[in-house]
């Protein structure tokens, strides 16, 4: 077996490892069970601490409480205090429950309740979590470039939203291709299945871990696949038509781009998270492309489709990094000279910057975090290319190193 | 409780399937994997009030204890008598409840090779692929991150030559 297949076999091995361990868990009843057993066992009056502790601490994450209120609703703990004494239900009582819900609005958890985030990977030859991606537009990453910022990036928010996804299982695969109508053909490699229907091929792809790749799903339209119908309308329109016939619609915020140079014209829903106090800001891959769901129609026929596979989300706010120290981190690629080689190193000015959103993969539960995407244009043999750089945005004191 | 530990019942939510996997991965039955993974969660609420967030994420807190977990089993029967006794006598899954319950293993001949595998190879992949980084489980088995991932791309190919082995 040569080199290259024997890395394909166990790629393909680790992505098995990945579905084993994800998928490996205790018979149903078990968490319940054990959570009963481990809350009697506990003396009564801790029980109690506990509770009325979690509850005051989710009042003190209330701001300007009145203390009238407070005293209210201290009897009210103590109620409950009382109830978690039975060992049933929550017994903190705190603010971070993980009710987990579907759609475009995340559940809210308190700052700081996933822990320590992993740090972005934006290449894949370094983990340092201030090593920006450089990237040029259109064009093969052209490494060492001299840098400098000649634009304004005024941040007036000091923390962001983070959002986390448990991975999806073959059986939400499953359940996905079911809702379609489709039927399950085989499990190939890489894939939780491959699924067909009347007209299409439908194959649903977990979180690819390197390079960084949200949960998909691709369809691919067979020769029966009829023609979107309806006159006068437009690519776009075409889409929307085809989404909502399988009930594919987006069900979070997204603007859309046509591309219409070329044959299949792409219809591309960029998907957006909110970030209050900023706006909303890109879904972008490692190489800051957006991305989320796209259409690609050849004589009003869908040919493919391929979107972000739906998952719950949930959210909370951590600590981001200043203006300032993202500038730097987008810098710090930077080189001063001309390469050793002799070759010229293009001088490049990064004049726009945005909040965006990256894939963040971490094994059962993965991330999608707030990254800094800084821009400048350039010529080059007659050519004007765009120089991306990706740089972390959450604070290095909530990311693993 | 200080504000930046969570509740327990959120590391216990969140966590239990992927510490009950972990030793899963280890132990011959499901049966001897819930008993250790219920002992983690004991041990874990005991000493939850002393656990430090500062120093340590809770992932790497609960899988230390895990790990503590599962080499105490290990010591306590005997690893070798305890396959054997496993390959010796374990039902059929047709009359194992345990393994009737336990719908949601689908990989139960892969993990299979994993648990033959050498200890600290077996412990590599289990903690590699639970969600940990390299660098936690470089700490939790006493070696560098580097050794860490040198440990476990070694033993992916030591079970990926098992797997085919087992094929052939």
């Amino acid at each position: 077996m040569s080199e290259p297949e024997e890395e394909l076999e166990i790629q393909a091995l680790q992505r098995e490892l990945d579905d084993a361990f994800a998928t490996t868990r205790p018979r149903p009843p078990f968490e319940d069970e054990l959570w009963l057993r481990m809350q009697s066992s506990r003396p009564a009056t801790s029980r109690l601490r506990d509770a009325i502790a979690g509850f005051l601490q989710g009042i003190r994450e209330v701001p300007a409480v009145p203390a009238a209120a407070v005293a209210a609703l201290l009897v009210v703990v103590i109620g409950a205090g009382t109830v978690a004494l039975s060992g049933l239900g929550r017994g903190g009582g705190g603010a971070s429950t993980a009710t987990q819900y579907n759609g475009s609005a995340p559940n809210q958890l308190t700052a700081g309740t996933f822990g320590r985030l992993p740090t972005p990977v934006f290449n894949s030859s370094s983990k340092s979590a201030t090593a920006p991606n450089v990237t040029a537009g259109g064009q093969a990453d052209l490494g060492a470039a001299q840098l400098t910022w000649t634009g304004k990036l005024d941040l007036t928010i000091s923390s962001a939203p983070v959002f986390r996804y448990r991975e999806p299982t073959t059986k939400d695969a499953d359940q996905f291709a079911s809702a379609l109508g489709a039927v399950l053909r085989d499990r190939p490699s890489g894939f939780f299945g491959m699924y067909t229907a009347t007209d299409y091929t439908l194959k649903v792809r977990r979180t690819v871990q390197s390079p960084p790749s949200s949960p998909a799903y691709f369809i691919f339209a067979s020769a029966t696949m009829p023609p979107v119908e309806a006159a006068g309308a437009g690519p776009q329109d075409l889409a929307d038509i085809f989404l909502a016939q399988h009930s594919l619609s987006p069900q979070w915020r997204y603007t859309v781009s046509v591309d219409s140079t070329n044959d299949p014209v792409r219809v591309r829903y960029e998907r957006q998270f909110d970030a209050p106090g900023y706006g909303t800001a890109y879904l972008v891959d490692p190489n800051g492309n957006r991305y989320g769901l796209e259409v690609d129609l050849s004589a009003n026929r869908p040919v493919v489709v391929s979107g972000l596979l739906p998952t719950n989300l949930d959210q909370a706010d951590y600590k981001i990094v200043t203006s300032e120290e993202a500038i730097r981190s987008a810098l710090a690629s930077s080189v001063a000279a001309p390469a050793a080689s002799g070759a010229a190193v293009p001088a490049i000015q990064l004049n726009k910057a945005e909040l965006v959103y990256v894939l963040v993969p971490a094994g059962d539960h993965s991330f999608y975090e707030p990254a800094f995407l800084f821009s400048g244009e350039y010529q080059m043999n007659g050519q004007t290319l765009t120089k991306r750089v990706l740089v972390p945005a959450v604070d290095p004191s909530q990311r693993n190193p | 409780m200080p504000a930046d530990r969570p509740p327990f019942e959120d590391l216990y939510r969140e966590y239990l399937g992927r510490i009950y996997a972990y030793v899963r991965a280890q132990v011959g039955t499901s049966a001897d994997a819930e008993d250790i993974a219920a002992q983690v969660f004991m041990n874990a609420y005991q000493a939850y009030e002393r656990f430090e967030p500062r120093n340590t994420t809770p992932a790497a807190w609960l899988f230390r204890i895990a790990r503590n977990a599962t080499l105490d089993h290990f010591r306590a029967q005997g690893r070798r008598d305890r396959l054997r006794r496993t390959i010796e006598h374990q039902p059929s899954p047709e009359g194992d409840p345990a393994s009737q319950a336990e719908e949601r293993i689908q990989y139960r001949a892969l993990l299979a090779h994993v648990a033959g595998l050498p200890e600290r190879q077996r412990d590599a992949i289990s903690l590699r692929h639970s969600g940990l980084q390299f660098d936690e489980v470089g700490k939790l088995m006493g070696c560098s991150e580097d050794a860490a991932k040198m440990l476990y791309h070694r033993a992916v190919r030591a079970l990926k030559d098992a797997v085919r082995k087992a094929e052939a």
